[in-house]
Parts: C-alpha cells; sequence; structure tokens
C-alpha cells in the first residue's frame, strides 16, 4: 500500500520528493516535500483516494516554516506525511479549503499563531485569539501583528449586515457546554447559517508545551481534555515513550487499558446526561452522575483525583493498583449492566425523544473525508473507524470487541453507536481484568530528564470524542521543539456550519448536543 | 366582639349590600389562596424533582427546606428592581402585572365547595378560558418590550402556541357543556354527582389534559422559555420581583387549569366523607403532581411537532369526539 | 432576617467556563445535592441570579463577557471564584504567556475563593459556607476539628 501510493504520487505529480519512514520510529509510513505550486494538485491527488486530512500544523525552524499535512485512510492504516516549505519573512501558502474543507479552519489558525497568509482562502479572520494580541505567539521569535493582517483579522462584523436576525449563542449560553460561541443568522425558527467562533478558553497548551519539559507537561492533556482525562494523558505518554523508545512492562500496559475504557464510560455518561438535558430532559443528566460518580470513586482510588487525573508515567504508572480496585471494577461492571436497562426506559424508549433525535442532523457518509471527522460522529455513519482496531496501543490487540456503527449518521446513530460503545467497553473492562498479568507496573530504568533523539513523531489514541493525534518535534533537549494537538472535537465541529444551515434551532442544539464537544480540547 | 364585627358588617351591607362584600372577601381570599400555592408550589417542585433525580431536595432551610420558598420570596423582594437599558419601558412595566391580573381573575368562578365560590357565574367557562388565554398577551408583550432577541422568539412561539391549543381546549369542553347542558361550573360538578365525565368522556380529558399542559407552558410543551434553546425565553430581560410575578403566574396558572380539570371531569368539590373543598384540593393537587412528573421525565418536543400534535391530532380527535356526544344525547 | 433570606436562597447563574464547572454540576447532582441549601435554581438569565461562579480559566477573549454578564446581574450579588485558574491563572501562568487574565479579581470583585484544581465538590459546599457566614454573620454548621 505504502509503496504503491509512493509511486503513484511520483508518476502523477512532477516535483514531489518522496521518502519512506520507519512506522516505528515516526508513526507515519511515507513523507513528501510538495511546492506552493502543487500543494493542491498533490491534496487532489490524497481526496480521490479517499484520504481524509487527519491534521494540519506549521512548525518555526527559524529561517523558513514549515507546514506539516498528515492524511490517512479510514479503510486501513496509511499515514503520509506532505510538508510545504514556505519562507519566514513573509510566509505564503496556497490555500486547499476548497478542498479539503476541514483545512479551513486549520488555516486560519496558522494564520493568526504564525502570520502564514493562505491564497484563496475566503475568510482569513481571528478564529482563536482576542483582537489585543500583537505579535504571532506561536513563532520562536517575536514577530509582530502587521497592520493589514490586523485589520483582516478583525474583521468579523455580522451586524452590519441588515434585514438580517442575528443571534448570539453564547458565550455564556445554557447549551453550549461551556464557552462556545456560534453567530447564527436566522429567519424566524429557522437557520440560515451558522458560525462558531472559537478560542474563549485558549489556554495556550501547545506554547506551554515548548517551555516545559515532556514530564512537566504531564497534568496538561488532562486539562485538554477533562471528561477524557486519562485517554489524552494516555496519547501523550505513549507519544514521548514511542520517541525516546520506552518500552512499557505488561501489566501497566493492561491497567492504562482498564481505566482508559472506564474514564471512557464516565465521559460517554456526561455525554449521556447532557444530551437529553438539551432536549429538554433535565433528569437523566442525575442518573448519569450517579454511575458516574462509581466510576470517580474507583479512579480516586489510584489515581487521587476526581477529574483531571494525571496517572501514567512515561514507562508505566504512578502506582500500582491492588485488589480493592479489581473488586471495586468488577462491581461497577455489573452494575452498570443492569443501569443501561434503566437508560433504555427512561430515554431510549421515549416517544418524544425519538422523534427529537430520529433523523435530525445527518451526517452524510461522503462528507467524512472532506471534513476529517473521527470517532462516534463518522461511526454514525457506517465507517466502522476506531484508532483501537487501527492502529493498536496497549492492549486493544489483545482484546476482543466490536466497533459499533450506525447507518445514516443522524443524532440518533450517534447516540445510539456511543450507548453500544459503553457496552463494549465493559467487555473490554472484564476481559482485561480477567488477564490482568502480575509484574512490575513501571518500567525500570527511565531517566529523570528525557532527551529524546532528534526527529518527529505522530501519534495517535481513541479518545472518547475521536482521534487524539500528538505531533511531536524533537531537537535532542529536554522541551519539544513543537508540540501539536490534533483534537476530535475540533474537526468535528467543524461539520457543524454546514448540518445547522436550515434547520430549527431547536434541532441545532439537538445536533450540537450530539456532537459531544469539550470547548477547552478545541481551543487548547 | 363578634357581634360588634356582625353589626358594622350589616351597616356596611347597607350602604354597598351584601353581595359587595362577598366580591371583595372572596377576593382576599383568591389573593391569599394565590400566594399560598405559589409557595407550596415552588417548595413541591424542588422536593419532588429532587426525589425524581434520586436526590432529597431542599432540606436545610425549615423542617424539611418548608422555609424555602419564603427566603426565596423575601430574596426576590429586596432584589434590585433591573430597568435595561433598550427596553419599551411602557411594555416591560405592563407586562408583569398584565400577567398576574387575569389570573386572578379566573378564580372567581371556580368552585372550591358547594358554597366557597366567590360569584357563580352562568357563563362561567367562558370567563375561566377568555381570561386564562389573556395571559398570552402579557406574554407577548414581555417579548416585544425586553428588546432581547431571545424573548421576542419565546414570545412568539407561546402565541403561535397558545393559539393552536386554546382551539381543541374548547372541543374538548364543548362536550361536556353538552352533557351538563350549562355553562355554570357549578352546574357542570353537580351533574357530575353519580359518575364523573371522567368516566363518560376519556377523549376529551386527554385531550383537555395535553392542551392544558401546552396552555401552561410546561415540559414538554415549554417551548417559550427553553432553557437549552432560549436561555430564558420571554422573561430572559426581567429581574427581582417582575421576575417572580411571571413565576407566580406561571404557578397559578397550573393551579387554575388543574382546577378545571377537576371542576369538568372529575366530579369537582364531589366526594365522601370528607369536606368538599377538601377533595377539590386532593384532586387538584395530585393533578398539579402530575403535570411536575411530566417536567422532569419528559423531553421537550420540537416547535413544528408541537403544532402538528394540535392541528393534525388533538383537533381532529376533539372535533370526532364532540360529535358523538352530540349525536348520542341527541338519541 | 433579610441577610437570612438572603442566604438561604442564592441562586447561581449558569455559567461555566472550563474543567471546574463539571465538579460545579455534580455538586448539584445527586450525592451532593447543593438543594439541600436552596442553591440548585441554576439561572441561565443573569438577570435572576444573585451568584456567579466563576468556575475556570478566563481568558483574554472571555474577559469582556465575563464583566457583562457581571453587571447585568441585580445587586445585592456575589462571586465565587472557584478553582485555581480562576484565583490566579492556575498552572497556565507562564513567562510570555498571551492569553489568561490572571486572576478573575482582577476583573471583578470576589467574595469567597475556592481553591484547587479542581476543588471537590465539598470545597464548593464550604465555599458556600463561607459565603453565607459573610452575609448572615453566622455559620450554618460547625467547623470540623482540625485533627492535624
Amino acid at each position: 500500500m505504502v509503496t504503491k501510493i509512493s509511486e503513484e504520487l511520483k508518476a502523477s505529480l512532477k516535483g514531489v520528493d518522496t521518502q519512506e519512514a520507519s512506522y516505528e520510529r515516526n508513526g507515519y509510513h511515507l513523507t513528501a516535500e510538495a511546492q506552493p505550486g502543487n500543494m493542491a494538485d498533490v491534496a487532489g491527488f490524497f481526496k480521490d483516494r479517499t484520504f481524509y486530512l487527519e491534521d494540519m500544523c506549521c512548525v518555526d525552524y527559524g529561517d523558513y516554516l514549515e507546514l506539516v499535512y498528515f492524511f490517512n485512510k479510514y479503510s486501513e492504516l496509511c499515514r503520509v506525511k506532505v510538508i510545504l516549505k514556505v519562507e519566514a519573512e513573509k510566509p505564503v501558502a496556497p490555500s486547499i479549503s476548497h478542498i479539503y474543507r476541514i483545512t479551513h479552519w486549520y488555516e486560519r489558525e496558522i494564520h493568526e499563531f504564525f502570520g502564514v497568509y493562505f491564497e484563496g482562502h475566503p475568510k482569513l479572520i481571528y478564529l482563536f485569539l482576542h483582537e489585543g494580541i500583537d505579535h504571532y505567539p506561536l513563532r520562536k521569535k517575536r514577530v509582530p501583528v502587521p497592520a493589514e493582517d490586523k485589520a483582516l483579522l478583525n474583521s468579523l462584523s455580522p451586524e452590519t449586515e441588515e434585514d438580517a436576525f442575528f443571534v448570539n449563542l453564547g458565550p455564556q449560553h445554557p447549551s453550549t457546554h461551556g464557552v462556545l460561541r456560534v453567530i447564527v443568522k436566522m429567519d424566524g425558527e429557522y437557520i440560515l447559517s451558522a458560525d462558531p467562533v472559537l478560542g474563549y478558553l485558549h489556554r495556550m497548551h501547545e506554547k506551554m508545551a515548548e517551555n516545559r519539559s515532556y514530564l512537566q507537561f504531564l497534568p496538561n492533556p488532562a486539562r485538554i481534555d477533562y471528561p477524557g482525562a486519562l485517554l489524552l494523558n494516555l496519547a501523550h505518554v505513549t507519544t514521548v515513550e514511542k520517541l525516546c523508545g520506552i518500552e512499557v512492562p505488561e501489566r501497566a500496559q493492561y491497567v492504562r487499558t482498564i481505566t482508559c475504557e472506564l474514564n471512557r464510560i464516565a465521559s460517554h455518561l456526561l455525554w449521556f446526561g447532557a444530551f437529553p438535558a438539551d432536549l429538554g430532559a433535565l433528569t437523566p443528566f442525575l442518573y448519569a452522575f450517579d454511575d458516574r460518580e462509581q466510576i470517580l470513586d474507583i479512579l480516586e482510588d489510584i489515581t487521587g483525583s476526581r477529574l483531571t487525573y494525571c496517572y501514567f508515567r512515561f514507562g508505566g504508572l504512578y502506582n500500582d493498583v491492588d485488589d480493592v480496585f479489581v473488586d471495586k471494577t468488577k462491581a461497577f461492571v455489573k452494575r452498570m449492566r443492569e443501569r443501561f436497562d434503566v437508560y433504555e426506559k427512561l430515554v431510549t424508549g421515549n416517544v418524544i425523544f425519538v422523534n427529537r433525535a430520529k433523523g435530525t442532523g445527518i451526517f452524510k457518509q461522503a462528507d467524512t473525508i472532506s471534513y476529517g471527522c473521527t470517532g462516534p460522529f463518522v461511526r454514525s455513519t457506517g465507517i466502522p473507524f476506531d484508532m483501537r482496531k487501527a492502529e493498536p496501543y496497549a492492549v486493544y490487540d489483545q482484546i476482543d470487541f466490536q466497533i459499533p456503527t450506525g447507518t445514516v449518521g443522524d443524532n440518533m446513530d450517534r447516540y445510539n453507536v456511543r450507548m453500544t460503545e459503553m457496552e463494549m467497553s465493559l467487555r473490554i473492562i472484564e476481559q482485561a481484568i480477567a488477564k490482568l498479568p502480575s509484574g512490575p507496573y513501571k518500567a525500570e530504568k527511565v531517566p529523570k530528564k528525557l532527551k529524546p533523539p532528534k526527529g518527529d513523531i505522530y501519534n495517535a489514541v481513541e479518545s472518547s470524542r475521536g482521534e487524539a493525534g500528538v505531533y511531536v518535534v524533537s531537537d535532542e533537549s529536554d522541551t519539544p521543539y513543537r508540540m501539536r494537538w490534533r483534537v476530535p472535537s475540533y474537526s468535528n465541529l467543524m461539520t457543524f456550519p454546514s448540518l445547522a444551515e436550515g434547520t430549527l434551532i431547536a434541532d441545532a442544539i439537538a445536533t450540537l448536543g450530539s456532537y459531544d464537544i469539550v470547548v477547552p480540547e478545541i481551543d487548547r | 366582639m363578634i357581634a360588634q364585627i356582625e353589626q358594622a358588617a350589616a351597616q356596611i351591607a347597607g350602604i354597598v349590600g351584601w353581595e359587595t362584600i362577598r366580591i371583595v372577601v372572596g377576593l382576599v381570599g383568591v389573593l391569599v389562596v394565590v400566594l399560598v400555592n405559589a409557595l407550596v408550589l415552588t417548595w413541591a417542585e424542588r422536593k419532588v424533582s429532587g426525589h425524581i433525580q434520586r436526590r432529597i431536595g431542599p432540606k436545610e432551610v425549615g423542617p424539611f427546606g418548608l422555609l424555602q420558598p419564603i427566603a426565596d420570596t423575601i430574596k426576590l423582594l429586596a432584589k434590585e428592581l433591573l430597568t435595561p437599558q433598550n427596553v419599551e419601558k411602557p411594555l416591560y412595566l405592563l407586562a408583569p402585572t398584565l400577567i398576574f391580573v387575569p389570573v386572578l381573575v379566573s378564580f372567581i368562578v371556580i368552585p372550591f365547595d358547594s358554597y366557597l365560590q366567590v360569584k357563580d357565574i352562568n357563563v362561567g367557562i367562558l370567563v375561566i378560558l377568555a381570561f386564562s388565554s389573556l395571559s398570552v398577551l402579557s406574554i407577548l408583550i414581555a417579548g416585544l418590550g425586553s428588546n432581547n432577541k431571545y424573548s421576542l422568539i419565546g414570545s412568539l412561539r407561546s402565541v403561535a402556541q397558545n393559539i393552536a391549543y386554546e382551539i381543541p381546549l374548547l372541543l374538548s369542553l364543548l362536550a361536556v357543556v353538552l352533557m351538563a347542558g350549562s355553562l355554570s361550573l357549578k352546574d357542570i360538578v353537580e351533574a357530575q354527582k353519580g359518575l364523573w365525565y371522567v368516566v363518560y368522556q376519556p377523549i376529551a380529558f386527554l385531550v383537555f389534559f395535553v392542551a392544558s399542559v401546552a396552555e401552561t407552558n410546561r415540559t414538554p410543551f415549554d417551548l417559550p422559555e427553553a432553557e437549552s434553546e432560549l436561555v430564558a425565553g420571554f422573561h430572559t430581560e426581567y429581574s427581582g420581583m417582575r421576575f417572580a410575578l411571571f413565576f407566580l403566574a406561571e404557578y397559578t396558572n397550573m393551579f387554575i387549569v388543574s382546577a378545571m380539570i377537576t371542576t369538568f371531569f372529575l366530579g369537582g368539590y364531589g366526594g365522601p366523607i370528607l369536606p368538599g373543598f377538601v377533595w377539590f384540593f386532593i384532586k387538584t393537587y395530585l393533578l398539579v403532581f402530575v403535570f411536575l412528573w411530566f417536567r422532569w421525565t419528559f423531553p421537550r418536543v420540537r416547535f413544528d411537532q408541537l403544532l402538528n400534535v394540535s392541528w393534525k391530532l388533538l383537533i381532529p380527535l376533539s372535533l370526532l369526539n364532540l360529535l358523538v356526544t352530540g349525536g348520542i344525547l341527541k338519541i | 432576617m433579610l441577610n437570612l433570606a438572603r442566604a438561604n436562597s442564592l441562586w447561581p447563574v449558569t455559567f461555566g467556563l472550563a474543567c471546574c464547572a463539571i465538579e460545579m454540576m455534580s455538586t448539584s447532582m445527586a450525592r451532593w445535592d447543593i438543594a439541600r441549601f436552596g442553591a440548585e435554581v441554576f439561572r441561565p438569565s443573569p438577570r435572576q441570579a444573585d451568584l456567579m461562579m466563576v468556575t475556570g480559566t478566563v481568558t483574554r477573549k472571555m474577559a469582556p463577557s465575563l464583566v457583562t454578564l457581571y453587571e447585568q446581574m441585580p445587586s445585592p450579588k456575589w462571586v465565587i471564584a472557584f478553582g485555581n485558574c480562576a484565583i490566579s491563572g492556575g498552572p497556565f501562568v507562564f513567562d510570555g504567556q498571551y492569553n489568561v487574565v490572571e486572576g478573575v479579581d482582577q476583573l471583578i470583585p470576589v467574595d469567597v475563593y475556592v481553591p484547587g484544581c479542581p476543588p471537590r465538590p465539598e470545597g464548593l459546599l464550604e465555599g458556600l459556607m463561607t459565603l453565607e457566614e459573610k452575609i448572615t454573620g453566622t455559620r450554618r454548621f460547625p467547623k470540623p476539628e482540625q485533627k492535624w
């Protein structure tokens, strides 16, 4: 597959250097260097071959900036890194937002953080940052924002349009799950267009990573995605382990799997409560929290915190689990199985709920590639894509579980996929508990000060919302040269404007609820 | 002492007539009932919701949290009355008062017991329906006057909803009126001495019940104040006591529709052993409990679904019911 | 009397910023049930609320909205700074940071600080007790004995 793509790429596009990379070492199979002139063709090439755009980011190397695109396939793992070098003085790159819709946001993001101007982008305005910012934050040297760029970035002014009824959903609004703002243009009850504004919780995680050592960054992933803290913790830890070549003992891997699945259930439960609340039923929220507390109890016993866990360490765990943990987990699995019946009666069987969820917010399978969606969102359209199967980490390759999929991709499908996923998680926990080996929980001889070899790596895990990936560039120092987080909510939310268009506001709110967005994760 | 009061009353009666005294005393009584009812219902709502949601609800403020609504009321009374800058002042100030008056008037004709009724008007049904549908006007005024987009959408929804549900409400009542042969509420209750109308008219009962849930803007039909969509709907911009008046009106409305259902379908104050008004309150509060129950278990319907239920289901059903009832009575 | 009523009916505005918001929700759920103290009436509109819990990091983009929200609340009103981020910027303060307000007390007056990252629900309840004490002058429950 990899060589085939490489040959095809060379044959169809002249001037593209391709190079095979070591998957074990770098996390991707192939590197290709595009030129500004043929970037659009390269993107088109991958689009034709049903690759989705996994991530797009920018790295500042001082005298030049490097745009990095990751392409991957839903059907099989084939990750291609495409790089595009642009000069540092006046960075200009071609926009591929007409090919991959998701880059519409990625390019805006890179523009405001690095100052790269994208030719052909329809709307290069501030997405994250506040209007008072005077430099490009992620550049290595302090580069002031020029006046013309500033005017361009600040050009958001929906109120100037006459004869239009604008409603600002957020940043303080009961249903935006945090501080997301959506500018909605309305005609009566119908939505003409919806335009999310992000960045109300931008907490500079990527900038922080460049200022801290790998170890010091450990608490941060939990703050990026707080309902699924362990899952992102795992993403960070496994990336660094791969980068430094640290072996993890088997017991630690099993415990990681169990705790991650517990956390996934907790996260899904939070969503299960919040989704009916968006439809007006508050009571399921409390039922879900009741069960969630059971998980938090188990996890609190071993990790020491209730929400923002930081349990995994490079090469293993913070401390070992005991029999109490095993017993409690077994008891929880038993209890949770019974609770599904209650949920079935309370929510799934409710006529009003079904009428509200069925047939609303339909996302077509054909659009998934353009938006690069992952997680339950893409599974609800019928694509069985799950990082746990596609690129097994921890011990998921030794455990038998299925990937639930939907058929039409409406809100009901997303609901069902998540509910089934919880049951699958229970199955995984059961098997992992049964197989839990004894042995050390931590690799020996992991240096306190990690200095990974020079190079870069992309590594992803399946968080409860989709693919959470980390791209790290190391320069042999103990801090990452660049750390980029690819977060699932971000690419999923990108689809919201198209789903909301032409629907009733009540349906749009329900659809927004079905995304399971976490705002700190989007804003980072 | 009592003799003196009686004497004074007789004297005043000589000037203005017994009827006036009766109405004044009745109005005062109604006011007391309204306020106490609102207090009880806020407490009940929080307590019921607590128990439905596996928690205990208010507990620390007074025994069983019984002083909670009183604390709330005092707090709301002492709260700063904000008038936002951009509102239409006359409309904005008028709305909270206006929403409260019709609810009060509706109480006049409700028979709490065979003798406990402020005034038995022979077109009682019309009075109660006319006044209870007036409240939608003040919601509209509140929405327009607030100069807030959420309020506006909320109030427009409210109007559409009320118009849609007023019709099945009336149609289902017509069947009852046909059976009782009177528009007076007291006569209707008296006509149910044998068997309650809920037995004769189950369809009308159901239609009336659904429509009255919609009329009071309660879940699953609480679209005008849909929290997840419209923040707080039409009363988003109201604070302090003005907001409390909206709240009061909502709870009183709930009480009124429950009282109406009790009167029209559940035999009103009729019942064995216990005095009539006790039966009346038992029935009414049971219905109120059902309302609360609905609120805390059902999600909200969508706007088009809401209107569809009314126009495509409830109205044809109640028309059919009316036809059948009329036919049977004629034969 | 008035203060007693106010202290026992603190209606918070529905305003969750970040991670701490989940713990705020937990507090209103079955296990902790903030309703016991009459403070479960989360009002979506600031016009009807008495208490603002700033639960999470306040960014510079959010700051103007937060101040507006505070000004929309009718007095008397109180603010709880919930979590380290709201108190001081928490873990997100470092040299060259460009987006976080280092403490919500730079924007609005704060009555009670609840530290933690995130604080436990018990922390919020204790904060609520402290606020009630501040309003009425007497404490609802006796302070637990210090055992260490």
